[in-house]
């Protein structure tokens, strides 16, 4: 368990993904807020402001994660945004956030790929809020 | 011997030998796509065919007996245009992406699709849409570009004994998938990379990290260093058309500096200092009445197979961090200080003849404070690539040694690249720590070259410890089965994951020769037979560490840095 509460934002359309992610993320601590759009994401951050995001990618538009990270980093500079997609697989683009250009114009800290192992996200957390 | 005919020539062959191996021997070459030299003949791509003069039909060489009075034609017109027609219809439904793909100028089948004149697209295939699973830190799957040989789930199952892989479908839909079409990543895959070495196309690859490094070395606020594993020195020139176990450390060394990184280290520096802490940790085990046998723990493979498949013997693993580990974190948490650099600025990039070394560097576990061990992970093949793509002709750079501090090696340390290797080390350094003598002949031939498991007996200073070797994770399984019933005779095992060793690791020049591994093997032996350090614990550098920095071995800090904690895994069996 942290010794401080981080507060997460859980965004993805698959119930199959959000519902495992979330209770994985309350079990080791966190404070979980999710949603299941681009919409519901934005209306989420209205109250809640989040150490970090994992975001989905296509949901209500196939743009809708990199919508998402902007916004979000406009409003919460320092909040950490991982984007957690399937898109590579589905139709052949690669995104990738490991350089100042590829981070900038997706708005994103970290880019994974989906069939993510449990203790591969708890992993990415720590390293991203430094803990 | 016995004798029949090939190409209008006697040649000779053994009872039970097949006619491909007959054919081997005598320097005749036939193609062959589907066959794997150490597992039985499945017979299943037929490119291997041979003509039998006699009757005029075409036979699998890799999978017909060999026999008095049989004769056949390798490249007869009927032969080869039956090649052909079986590389035609391989390539029906292929991707046309050569350009695009990983293995280009590599593959087997573009290889063989140049060597039998297909020119042109005659058969149209139906194709079925795939998705890339690029999900695992390790390996990548296309599966589009499977030619269903079966390589791949015959190496994971046969050798490796982990099965993550297997045929699904039927007829035109079959494929190759993981237990129920879940990602790498979930599935019990090990991502020891043995599939990648067996597969003839693009279908399994390494995931690549070379684009992480660039960007990293293009960033002025990095500092980028590099560690270059054991093997990778002896297997590297490969690449580059080199004899197999031509040792090329110093021209590495300075194409690595020439591309741009601050310093370049040795592995098999950090490599004495897992001896250090795991001979510790043996003579403490021992004296102590810990959990025994205890089995080595420098292979990342073998470690998520002990997760996966033998949860209960995990307590029988060595803390230690393989050397890769400790070595990035003694790079960021040591080095960064002493060179007053920033700890989040250093990029540590290793270069591994390995793939589930990018897994292992992904770990939450190797997260010091936040921290990873090491950013980025490079196979021996992906050094290739770099090298070459900064135009580096190794040919007119001068050798150049590794930086200090962590250049400095024993040829033990070295050793670590080969199966046997990491217990040799072991036994140097335990025979000194235990009776304060150096062992007589540092040479432990009974651990050294040989199929399957090899044992010992040593007697140090009164007590008689047993241990035993094996590689390759199929082979591994029947010592585990006794240490997990308790009946296991050893006090010390040494467990890795590739037949061989690293010098045949998964991330290592491909295909699946073994004689070019022994050519590696037989460079490492050398190495060490010439050197004047040949025990970890003479290493000064090693000393100076831990004098400067880490205290004593098994100490706090080694504890905090140095070692690591497993976990049993729930993936589906």
């Amino acid at each position: 368990m942290n010794e401080e509460k981080r507060n997460i934002l859980l965004v993805d359309d698959d119930p199959d993904f959000l519902e495992p992610v979330r209770m994985l993320l309350a079990a080791h601590g966190y404070t979980v807020e999710t949603a299941h759009s681009e919409e519901g994401a934005l209306t989420c951050l209205e109250n809640f402001k989040p150490d970090l995001a994992i975001l989905d990618l296509m949901m209500d538009h196939y743009d809708s994660g990199f919508i998402v990270g902007h916004k979000l980093k406009g409003r919460y500079p320092d909040a950490k945004v991982i984007l957690a997609t399937g898109v590579t697989g589905e139709t052949g683009y690669r995104f990738a956030a490991d350089s100042e250009y590829g981070a900038n114009w997706t708005g994103a800290d970290l880019i994974m790929d989906k069939g993510i192992r449990p203790d591969q996200i708890l992993r990415e957390i720590k390293r991203l809020l430094g803990a | 011997m016995e004798q029949m005919r090939a190409n209008g020539s006697a040649i000779s062959f053994e009872q039970g030998e097949t006619v491909l191996s007959a054919l081997k021997r005598a320097g005749i070459r036939v193609p062959t796509l589907c066959h794997i030299e150490c597992l039985p003949p499945v017979g299943a791509c037929r490119i291997c065919v041979v003509e039998d003069t006699a009757t005029g039909q075409l036979i699998p060489s890799c999978s017909f007996p060999a026999a008095p009075g049989l004769s056949v034609a390798t490249h007869s017109v009927k032969a080869l245009r039956a090649r052909k027609t079986i590389v035609e219809l391989l390539l029906a439904n292929h991707p046309d992406d050569c350009l695009y793909c990983d293995r280009n100028l590599t593959c087997d089948l573009q290889k063989l699709a140049e060597e039998l004149g297909v020119r042109q697209r005659r058969i149209t295939g139906e194709r079925i849409a795939q998705f890339v699973d690029n999900s695992s830190p390790a390996i990548m799957r296309d599966p589009e570009k499977c030619i269903l040989c079966g390589k791949c789930v015959r190496t994971c199952e046969e050798i490796q004994g982990v099965s993550a892989l297997d045929f699904s479908g039927r007829g035109s839909k079959s494929r190759i998938s993981t237990a129920f079409d879940r990602s790498l990543n979930l599935s019990t895959c090990v991502a020891c990379g043995q599939c990648v070495m067996a597969c003839p196309t693009g279908a399994l690859t390494e995931r690549s990290s070379l684009r992480e490094v660039l960007n990293a070395l293009q960033d002025p606020k990095k500092t980028v260093v590099i560690q270059h594993a054991p093997a990778i020195s002896v297997s590297l020139a490969e690449e580059f058309g080199l004899p197999a176990g031509s040792d090329i450390m110093g021209l590495m060394t300075a194409a690595l500096k020439k591309i741009g990184f601050t310093a370049v280290f040795d592995t098999s520096f950090s490599a004495d200092l897992t001896i250090m802490e795991e001979a510790t940790e043996l003579v403490e085990r021992v004296k102590g009445g810990g959990v025994l046998p205890m089995i080595t723990s420098c292979s990342p493979a073998w470690i998520k197979f002990a997760e996966t498949f033998y949860p209960t013997v995990l307590p029988h693993l060595s803390t230690c961090k393989s050397p890769q580990q400790m070595l990035g974190a003694v790079i960021r948490h040591y080095w960064a200080d002493t060179q007053g650099l920033d700890k989040k600025a250093v990029y540590s990039v290793s270069a591994m003849p390995c793939t589930a070394k990018k897994f292992e560097a992904e770990r939450e576990e190797m997260l010091v404070k936040g921290a990873p061990d090491i950013d980025a992970v490079l196979t021996t093949r992906e050094l290739a690539k770099l090298i070459r793509m900064y135009s580096i002709d190794l040919g007119k750079l001068e050798p150049v040694a590794c930086d200090l501090p962590f250049g400095e090696r024993s040829s033990a340390g070295k050793l670590f690249g080969a199966s046997g290797g990491v217990m040799e080390a072991a036994i140097r350094t335990a025979h000194y720590l235990i009776t304060g003598r150096e062992l007589e002949n540092l040479v432990v031939a009974a651990v050294r070259d040989g199929e399957g498991l090899r044992e010992t007996t040593l007697t140090l200073g009164g007590l008689t410890l047993k241990a035993a070797v094996v590689s390759g994770l199929g082979s591994a399984r029947k010592v585990l089965d006794e240490v997990a019933a308790g009946k296991s005779p050893y006090h010390f095992i040494e467990i890795m994951s590739c037949p061989g060793g690293c010098i045949n690791g998964g991330g290592q020049p491909r295909g699946l020769d073994r004689d070019n591994v022994k050519k590696r093997l037989a460079a490492l032996y050398a190495i060490d037979a010439a050197a004047t350090l040949r025990v970890s614990h003479k290493n000064r550098a090693v000393a100076d560490l831990y004098g400067k920095f880490l205290g004593k071995p098994g100490g706090h800090l080694s504890h905090e840095l140095l070692h690591t904690t497993y976990q049993a895994r729930t993936d589906l069996l």
